[in-house]
């Protein structure tokens, strides 16, 4: 498969189909026993974990369904993690400006334990853009959420989404979710079994 | 990961109780050693010095031959105080009086430990003096007052000198406990000595140099001089055997304590350190996802731990100063007030164990953290690359080796304590497991938080094998140390029973026996034996004579310092005497009628003496003839007299003897002895309340110390109990907030909790004490040179206890567990 700069993927699939090993090995995170990777310029199944690191701070985002959040780092602290990481010097303000874009600037200095599950997710999805990520991967961002919550959560991050014209790539089991995005791969027992987007071209190549 | 991150993290992790337990398990550590070594330290010191009074001096070099000038120049050159002493044996004679004494010729400079006590008149107790006697001056002792009938400024001659008697001599430092410095005391000036012409070639002179200065110093000194074969080197050990033997074992009792000590904490850093890093994987995850590289998770939680290491330091250096100060303050009434200022080693040690502790127990977990695969964020059954089990391990066995030889200094120590180590980890896995094993078919019948505990015990075999082999080891440690500490100072104590026999009186003629007997038992309780004492020599084995016996058998004559034909206090005796222990042969029968022999053990070796030798001895020219049929092992640390050599009645007891006792004499009635030497002038009293209160007050003192440790290896126990509790209680949450969400009360989880702990407790009791008595009985043996002895009441006690102990910390520990609410424990966990 291939996605291009800008696009939205959804990758769909029923439990242990392969979702989530396909997004771990597409951000980076984990190695394929075979094929070939490229991540932005990067030929990731090249390169050793301290390089594959370097790439993912330099090209990727996350977002989870568990939030993921350090406990022991306040919701300011998180945000600014990845610029620190980097060594950027210029991380607070930007995360700064980043929690008043997801609705959180009166809640910096609080703990993940103090907050609510939504607001948790969306401190994440601020650190997921404090990187400025080519890519943005979502492992079932809505999944830990009630339907309410989980319908603002898409909205942030779709608008996230095209203010920075980041790539995303998010593994659902939300139809709704997954019929926002430009594109759908359809997973069956580890293989591609439907991808919209080919659908699409074949059906406009046949008509 | 920058400094400021890698702070604000550690901070953090500080405050939220994350690092606790490591915190608190390397602050025990650094404590531990902190406060052992200074105390020791000290004490050592404080022993030292009033141990060296024992010699006058803190070092002696003592000779048959001059000290050559070569030993004084070299002792000036390091600053080290001198002085010289000469002994001799003399007649001295008062008009047709004469009595035969023991001459102590002295240099201004003495003494240079201790005090010479001296009076005006006789029997009294005098006062301390800062000088020696004047040349052409003698100072006596009271007894040879009126042996010899003279009174203060009389003077008397010595060889050829006449001097004059100008005081009464107490008592002198280094006057010794030996039962064979035969004849009364005269303390004369070296200066007089050429006057007297008593030294010629062939007389028995003992020359001493004494020393005094830094240790260091002296021991630098000794490496630079060439004593052996014929100058001997004379520390307290070898002056008092029965002091220094009692210091050594406190030495090796603390050393052991110490290193004990911090093997547990450095378990406790261990697995505080495992959980730790275990309770952060998620937490590198995440930080992996964001592009942290391995190397900078390294370098940041390597970064964390040394932020922390550092902490430990300064508060363990700042607790171990504390506890050793409050000790000294504990002890102060049997300490100096002055305790001379310990030195930077303790600190220095202190600081080193910290950063070893760090490094070896703890590093390793840390290591592991840059292995967690960032996948885990997302797939959380994932575990950790286990390879660095083995590095953990080496690590850790590396690091306690480094520790225990550094600090114990003794390649003797260590390798028992490392083959100990290794001995009880494969044995006791095997009957961990065993136990666990049978654990389960018993739990098969029984109530149902029973069964819930067998198959949480079961289902984690590997870990709780782990977990009995922990307990076990910290209440065996504590045990080994509870009974090592038992038998000490139930030696120590044996060695100077109250009311044991503090004056010796020799030179008792046969018709006297039953005046100065009556004489004894009104004013004092009379001592256990009465042995007859005759001076004779060995002329012949065999029928070969001593000189050429001597010359064929001994191979190295040179080294060999007594000679066989040298006159020696004989006794006979029908009862076997109390404090020997027959090696080899048998003791005669009491109504033998056989001349025989029993020689001390090495006496019998230095001259190749065997079972049915016949040897002759000449006393005062009647020639005897015994077989040797016995050869006896002394104890030369009881304070009764000893014999080399004793007959059997028949060979000796028709000839003209002297008799020796002993008597226990209150301080209060000292006044007695000048009622006893007025009546019998020519009887010798030796005084050695004095040594033996000296040494009773030394083991009360050691036995504090030793107690202390003890106070403080507890402590490390008690620590390593939670630290291990504490890193498995994740695994227990997980588990039974599961149960209870299927339906399992509050109840049905204490009691089961409370069955799995006693079930490891009992078990790493049973561990305990098998172990405990292996490794008393190897100590005992090999370190202490005590006897080795069962201890049947710790198999009952150990389990017991261990099970108390581990129950109740294991509840406390675990109290969250059984009250919080189960979906808490469920949201946290994931």
């Amino acid at each position: 498969m291939r996605a291009k700069a800008g696009e939205s993927v959804a990758v769909v699939g029923t439990s242990g189909s392969g979702k989530t090993t396909l997004l771990g090995i597409l951000a980076g995170l984990d190695t394929a026993t075979g094929g070939q990777v490229q991540l932005v310029d990067a030929q990731l199944h090249e390169l050793d974990e301290e390089a594959r690191a370097l790439v993912r701070g330099k090209h990727v985002g996350f977002v989870f369904q568990s939030f993921q959040l350090l406990g022991s780092l306040t919701a300011l602290e998180n945000v600014m993690l990845p610029a620190e990481l980097r060594g950027d010097r210029l991380a607070q303000e930007q995360a700064l400006e980043l929690l008043e874009k997801v609705g959180l600037a009166d809640r910096t200095d609080h703990y993940p334990r103090q907050l609510s599950g939504g607001e948790q997710q969306r401190v994440a999805i601020a650190r997921a853009f404090a990187s400025q990520p080519t890519v943005l991967f979502a492992d079932e961002p809505t999944g830990n959420l009630d339907t309410h919550t989980g319908e603002i959560i898409i909205e942030l991050l779709f608008s996230l989404n095209e203010e920075f014209g980041t790539t995303l790539v998010m593994v659902t089991h939300d139809e709704r979710l997954a019929q926002r995005c430009g594109r759908t791969l359809q997973i069956v027992a580890g293989v591609i079994s439907n991808d919209s987007a080919s659908q699409i071209s074949q059906q406009g190549a046949g008509s | 990961m920058n400094l400021v991150l890698v702070t604000r993290m550690a901070l953090r992790d500080l405050r939220s109780g994350e690092m606790g337990l490591l915190l608190v398990a390397l602050v025990v550590a650094v404590g531990t050693v902190t406060s052992i070594s200074l105390f020791v330290d000290r004490l050592q010191q404080a022993l030292m010095s009033e141990s060296a009074t024992f010699l006058a001096a803190d070092r002696q070099i003592s000779s048959s031959r001059p000290i050559p000038d070569e030993f004084s120049v070299q002792a000036r050159a390091r600053d080290l105080q001198l002085s010289e002493t000469m002994l001799f044996p003399s007649m001295v004679f008062v008009g047709d009086m004469n009595q035969l004494v023991s001459v102590k010729a002295v240099d201004d400079a003495y003494p240079l430990r201790g005090k010479l006590i001296t009076a005006q008149e006789p029997f009294v107790r005098g006062t301390a003096t800062q000088v020696v006697p004047a040349p052409g001056e003698v100072w006596l002792d009271s007894r040879l007052f009126p042996a010899l009938g003279v009174t203060v400024g009389d003077s008397i001659e010595v060889g050829l000198a006449e001097l004059t008697v100008g005081r009464v001599l107490v008592t002198e430092p280094d006057r010794g406990g030996s039962f064979f410095d035969l004849g009364p005391r005269l303390l004369m000036n070296i200066k007089d000595v050429p006057a007297t012409e008593v030294v010629q070639p062939g007389s028995r002179i003992n020359y001493r140099l004494l020393l005094g200065g830094d240790e260091p110093v002296l021991e630098e000194l000794r490496s630079v001089l060439e004593l052996e074969p014929n100058y001997r080197w004379v520390s307290i050990r070898e002056a008092s055997p029965r002091i220094g033997s009692a210091l050594d074992r406190a030495e090796s009792y603390l050393l052991l304590g110490g290193l004990l000590g911090v093997l547990l904490a450095g378990i406790a850093v261990a697995l505080s350190a495992h959980r730790y890093a275990e309770r952060h994987f998620d937490h590198v995850g995440v930080l992996k996802t964001l592009g942290a590289t391995p190397s900078q998770i390294l370098f940041g939680f390597l970064n964390i731990l040394l932020l922390v290491g550092c902490v430990a330091i300064a508060i363990g250096l700042a607790l171990g100063v504390l506890l050793h100060l409050l000790i000294v303050e504990l002890l102060s009434s049997f300490i100096p007030v002055v305790l001379p200022s310990a030195g930077m080693r303790p600190y220095i040690l202190g600081i080193a164990t910290g950063l070893i502790c760090a490094l070896s127990f703890a590093m390793p977990a840390f290591i592991h953290l840059k292995d967690v695969s960032p996948m885990r964020v997302i797939r959380r059954d994932l575990g950790t690359a286990p390879a660095s089990q083995k590095v953990a391990w080496a690590a850790a066995v590396f690091g306690s080796l480094f520790l225990l030889l550094w600090y114990s200094q003794s390649l003797m120590l260590t390798m028992w304590t490392l083959v100990g180590a290794c001995v009880v980890i494969v044995i006791f896995g095997s009957l961990a497991y065993v136990l666990l094993k049978s654990g389960r078919v018993v739990g098969m019948q029984a109530g149902s938080a029973w069964k819930l505990a067998l198959s949480g015990l079961q289902r984690r075999r590997k870990e709780n094998v782990m977990q009995i082999l922990v307990f076990g080891m910290a209440i065996m440690l504590l045990l080994v140390l509870v009974l090592l500490r038992t038998a000490l100072v139930t030696e120590w104590r044996s060695q100077v029973p109250d009311n044991a026999a503090n004056h010796f009186v020799m030179n008792i003629a046969a018709d006297e026996v039953a005046a100065v007997q009556n004489l004894i038992d009104t004013e004092a309780s009379s001592g256990d034996f009465l042995y007859p004492m005759i001076r004779g020599r060995v002329v012949a084995v065999n029928g070969v004579p001593s000189q050429q016996y001597q010359d064929q058998v001994v191979e190295n004559p040179s080294e060999q310092g007594s000679e066989l034909i040298s006159e020696r206090n004989l006794t006979w005796s029908a009862a076997f005497p109390a404090s020997n222990e027959i090696v080899q042969g048998r003791w005669w029968a009491s109504d033998s009628q056989a001349a025989e022999a029993s020689v001390e053990l090495d006496y019998a070796e230095d001259f190749k003496l065997k079972l049915g030798d016949l040897l002759s001895f000449d006393i005062g020219g009647q020639k005897r003839d015994a077989v040797l049929t016995s050869i006896r092992k002394l104890e030369w640390e009881s304070m009764s007299p000893n014999f080399f050599i004793i007959l059997s009645p028949p060979a000796l007891q028709d000839l003209p003897a002297t008799y020796m006792t002993s008597f226990y004499l209150e301080q209060s009635k000292k006044i007695f002895l000048n009622t006893l030497l007025t009546n019998h002038p020519t009887i010798t009293v030796i005084e050695i309340d004095a040594l033996i209160e000296q040494v009773r007050s030394i083991v009360v003192r050691v036995t504090q110390a030793v107690e202390l440790i003890l106070g403080l290896v507890l402590a490390s126990g008690c620590l390593v109990l939670v630290a291990s509790i504490q890193a498995s209680r994740d695994a227990r949450m997980a588990e039974h907030a599961l149960v209870r969400t299927l339906g399992g009360t509050r109840k049905l989880i204490g009691g089961s909790l409370a069955a799995e702990f006693l079930v490891l407790g009992t078990f790493a009791g049973i561990v305990a004490v098998v172990g405990a008595e292996l490794t008393v009985a190897i100590l005992q043996t090999q370190v202490f040179d005590l006897e080795m002895k069962l201890h049947p009441w710790i198999w009952a006690v150990g389990p017991l206890v261990g099970a108390l102990v581990i129950v109740v910390v294991g509840l406390l520990g675990s109290r969250g567990l059984v009250n919080s609410p189960p979906m808490l424990v469920l949201r946290g966990l994931n």
